[in-house]
């Protein structure tokens, strides 16, 4: 029998919360759809003709910008946003590092070097270079992991070799974007900021269902991910196969990482501010791996908005997301926890 | 209800260059408080590791009722042994009863919500260790001693037999290291759980322990109840410090006095 | 450590270093003879193609020397400092900073002079060089390896974008900032040179002169406090002569990676930790191996070259995650 029942309020009370939480974000989410769709550069469309675009009406006034570029560019900016967010909470939560996201620790350079080789040498197609992406990516961090965890696993030592690949890969990208100068720099410069022009629409289901599948595993193993944040000592006393079950979660994540990144480019600081903020905002009671995912897609839609119309020039994603991290660091910075780790 | 006898048997274990075990037996009395005792490097917490299976012995077998730990399903295990780490990790502005919940693991399948079993593990296990007014307070801003709490009540959320403390008083001022040692107490006394700790201090381990091992340099070198390895002899042995041996005036157990050069 | 085999380390560093630097002025996408170069040296032939070609590479080869010493001298300094074996000027994102001042100082203020770029470059490396080590030292344990790279990572990744924001409106910024960004010890002049040199040399002696006080400090704070060091005073010094090295360098080259990482723990390997000959002996090696990577640059480039920068972050990358794995995980 229950003896006490105060401690079940609190519970159901932060369940609640996080619940609600979760409705004002989707709502947030929905109403940032709408204002990418609605307006724009070029013109403004009234949110009743976007519907009519949508459910196939013809004869409607800039029904192929709507259907064309506004879409796909939505459609690519929730779900890139949703993997990039998804993916860093889960190495955040799994390292323990608030800092120690996929695109500090090299994973997502690592996917950004077969993406550029692909488009500056090889000429390849969007399907290929998703492709070379999510194998480089994959190899990249199985590479960091093995190095880095020969004789025992230490997340400490993960991270330290994931900042050192990342430098040499970054090294790789440099390289091969100056050599490739007279060819296509502009859209390998894309690769290395991270940007939302030009987005094909035939790549995109395939890019919804991986996000989707993956996301559902990585929810399906929230309870082992939990145990894994106590530390590899109660996580095996609980009855996890801490080594399996971590490579499993990494794989996830580098796959939802590499995809998002094959189709827009790495855009910066998603993966590692979402988590923090969603983990802010709902508690630490879940793993908030949903809450995060939802937290990235605004962040990038927001972000694509500001650059594309509220700017004087118009700016890639990625340069205006890799801006945010600026004040979040600075805001680490001066709160200063009382001897929490950073 | 089986047995619980958990036995470890001419255990050889270490880290990838070093063997830290060098054959060690012991069996772990039921439903009693046993206490490993040794120096720096004796290999008592390696003992207790490969004990959780956190560290697999290079020869030689732990077994629960005769059988090979590594052999058990994990989760099954896991509702016989839990563990009390030394550096206990807890996620970032977690609440104490969040905290205390993710102990049902092994009991949870998956994608479902805490169940009314849970909740009365739950609720139990922080009754038991007197944080119910704590259930709703962020990890980080307890006390040393409040933490430790914290932290054994996860243990017993996880309904085990056999629970393992590694240094479960380091850390903590005196009076919490009594309080935390006769909540121990307390539990083995009312559910008969058996309890196995490394601790540092002799005269602690003295009046708690039913019984003690003692290591060095990774072998078994005598167990007992603590009246009969609590002797000077020993005490030399163990540490190569000379002693006298009085009796604890409150609890009528050995009481160690260390001899020195200055006095 | 006897005598015997830190002199044979000084011996075998200079040798080193003649070669290197004998191989960058004849190596190169056009190979030229030793007599070129004796004519060069000396001034006469003027007129012979190859010898121009000699006199070009020149200024790099000094360059390329200075910098490489300059940079390990900061690796050592702010290694030392920070009591980190991983400080080095890359991982604490000072070349991001110089770098984003630098863009800033081009597209804002128009400055031209390589005055205002180093005198900027070095306002940039010494804040950021700050804010990264307050950020790795807030909180619990203070300013571990693990903090100090994830925070100088995390502030590059900002730092980066901001440089971004202000290259990409103006395609003029863009492709004089796309080479700087990368960095390259082909583009030193001569005059480029005499202005860094006082600054780097000053930073030189001061760092040797106060090598006594930054061996104490290698000691824990309370133990160099209670050896009557001023402890504060001490690694201001070192600080400000690391970061005047690093980015006086960064200013005329861009960012040259991981030299100021490996080099200081290559020698401490050789020489042991004593600061001072740690110092003389990293920046003698440091200047062979800048030189010696930059004519591998040239050498794989080809037909044109790879910059140094990118020659050292393939060499270095290695080496650092060697370093990782080669520390005790407790003191990650």
């Amino acid at each position: 029998m229950i003896e006490n029942k105060g401690f079940l309020v609190g519970i159901e009370k932060r369940k609640k919360r996080y619940n609600l939480i979760l409705c004002i974000i989707l709502l947030m989410l929905l109403s940032l759809i709408c204002i990418n769709m609605t307006l724009g550069t070029n013109a403004t469309y009234p949110l009743s003709d976007v519907f009519k675009v949508l459910m196939g009406q013809d004869g409607i006034k800039g029904a192929y910008i709507i259907k064309n570029l506004r879409l796909p560019r939505t459609i690519a900016a929730v779900f890139c946003g949703i993997a990039f967010g998804v993916a860093g909470n889960t190495f955040q939560t799994l390292l323990r590092n608030p800092l120690a996201s996929p695109d500090i620790i090299g994973v997502s350079t690592g996917s950004t070097v077969a993406a550029v080789y692909g488009i500056l040498y090889l000429h390849a197609s969007n399907g290929a270079v998703s492709v070379m992406a999510l194998i480089s990516g994959l190899a990249a961090a199985g590479a960091i992991y093995w190095i880095a965890t020969k004789g025992g696993y230490s997340g400490a030592r993960l991270i330290l070799t994931g900042i050192g690949a990342q430098a040499f890969f970054t090294a790789l990208i440099n390289w091969m974007v100056l050599k490739g100068a007279e060819y296509d720099v502009p859209s390998a410069m894309r690769w290395m900021t991270g940007n939302l022009n030009d987005i094909k629409s035939d790549g995109l289901p395939l890019l919804i269902f991986v996000v989707i599948i993956i996301t559902g595993g990585i929810m399906f193993m929230g309870n082992i991910l939990k145990g894994l944040e106590l530390g590899d000592a109660y996580a095996t006393v609980l009855g996890i196969n801490v080594n399996l079950s971590r490579i499993i979660i990494i794989i996830l994540a580098v796959v939802l990482i590499a995809f998002a990144t094959s189709v827009t480019g790495p855009i910066s600081s998603i993966a590692f501010l979402s988590g923090p903020i969603a983990t802010r905002i709902c508690g630490k009671r879940q793993t908030n791996t949903v809450s995060a995912g939802l937290v990235g897609a605004c962040i990038v839609l927001a972000a694509d908005f500001v650059g594309q119309n509220l700017l004087p020039t118009r700016y890639p994603v990625g340069v205006i997301t890799g801006i945010l991290g600026a004040p979040y660091l600075l805001y680490l910075l001066i709160n200063i926890n009382k001897g929490e780790k950073v | 209800m089986s047995e619980n006898i958990l036995r470890a048997e001419q255990i050889h274990a270490g880290y990838s260059d070093k063997e830290i075990l060098h054959g060690v037996d012991i069996t772990i009395p039921q439903n009693k408080i046993s206490v490993i005792l040794g120096s720096n490097g004796s290999g008592k917490s390696t003992m207790l590791k490969t004990f959780c299976r956190l560290l697999c012995p290079a020869e030689g077998q732990v077994t629960l009722d005769g059988k090979n730990i590594s052999s058990i399903n994990s989760k099954t295990l896991a509702k016989t042994i839990g563990l009390l780490p030394q550096n206990s990790i807890a996620p970032e502005g977690i609440k104490v009863a969040d905290l205390v919940a993710r102990g049902r693991f092994p009991y949870r399948k998956f994608m479902t919500p805490l169940s009314k079993h849970d909740y009365e593990a739950i609720s139990e296990a922080m009754c038991f260790m007197g944080i119910n007014d704590l259930a709703d307070a962020s990890i980080d801003e307890l006390s040393g001693g409040q933490r430790q709490r914290v932290f054994i009540a996860l243990s017993l959320a996880q309904q085990t037999d056999i629970l393992f403390l590694d240094e479960p008083t380091t850390f903590l001022d005196i009076a919490y290291q009594v309080e935390i040692l006769d909540l121990l107490k307390e539990l083995n006394q009312k559910r008969g759980t058996t309890i196995v700790m490394v601790l540092h201090d002799i005269n602690l381990s003295s009046r708690y322990a039913d019984y003690i091992f003692a290591m060095k340099k990774g072998k078994l070198i005598c167990q007992g109840t603590p009246a009969e390895i609590i002797t000077s002899e020993n005490i030399k042995e163990i540490y190569g410090l000379d002693s006298i041996v009085i009796e604890d005036p409150i609890s009528c157990s050995p009481f160690i006095i260390p001899d020195s050069r200055c006095y | 450590m006897s005598n015997k085999k830190i002199y044979l380390t000084i011996i075998t560093g200079t040798v080193i270093l003649i070669i290197a630097s004998m191989l960058s002025i004849t190596y190169g996408a056009k190979s030229v003879g030793f007599a070129d170069v004796i004519d060069a040296v000396l001034g006469r032939n003027i007129e012979n193609y190859n010898v121009n070609v000699v006199q070009a590479r020149i200024p790099r080869t000094v360059f390329g020397i200075l910098a490489g010493a300059a940079l390990s001298v900061s690796g050592v300094l702010m290694q030392t400092i920070t009591r980190n074996p991983i400080a080095d000027p890359s991982i604490l994102g000072v070349n991001t900073g110089a770098s984003l001042f630098i863009v800033i100082g081009i597209s804002v203020f128009n400055i031209q002079s390589k005055l205002s770029y180093i005198s900027l470059a070095f306002l940039g490396a010494m804040l950021t060089a700050i804010l990264v080590y307050k950020l790795a030292s807030m909180g619990y344990g203070g300013a571990t390896p693990i903090k100090l790279a994830l925070s100088g990572a995390a502030i590059s990744t900002a730092l980066s974008s901001l440089v971004s924001v202000f290259v990409m409106p103006d395609s003029s910024v863009m492709t004089s900032f796309r080479f700087w960004q990368i960095g390259s010890v082909g583009g030193a002049s001569n005059e480029d040179i005499l202005l860094i040199l006082p600054v780097v040399i000053i930073s030189l002696i001061v760092s040797v002169f106060i090598s006594s006080d930054l061996n104490t400090l290698l000691l824990s704070e309370e133990t160099a406090t209670a050896l009557g060091l001023n402890v504060n005073r001490t690694r201001l010094i070192a600080a400000v002569c690391g970061v005047l090295l690093c980015s006086s360098i960064t200013a005329l080259a861009g960012p040259i990676s991981f030299i100021g990482l490996m080099i200081p723990h290559l020698i401490r390997l050789l020489v042991g930790s004593e600061q001072k000959k740690l110092i003389l002996i990293s920046a003698l090696y440091g200047g062979s191996i800048l030189v010696i990577s930059d004519v591998l640059g040239r050498l794989l480039g080809r037909p044109g070259e790879l910059e140094s920068g990118i020659m050292t972050a393939l060499i270095g990358a290695p080496c650092f995650i060697a370093i990782i794995r080669r520390a005790k995980v407790a003191n990650i």
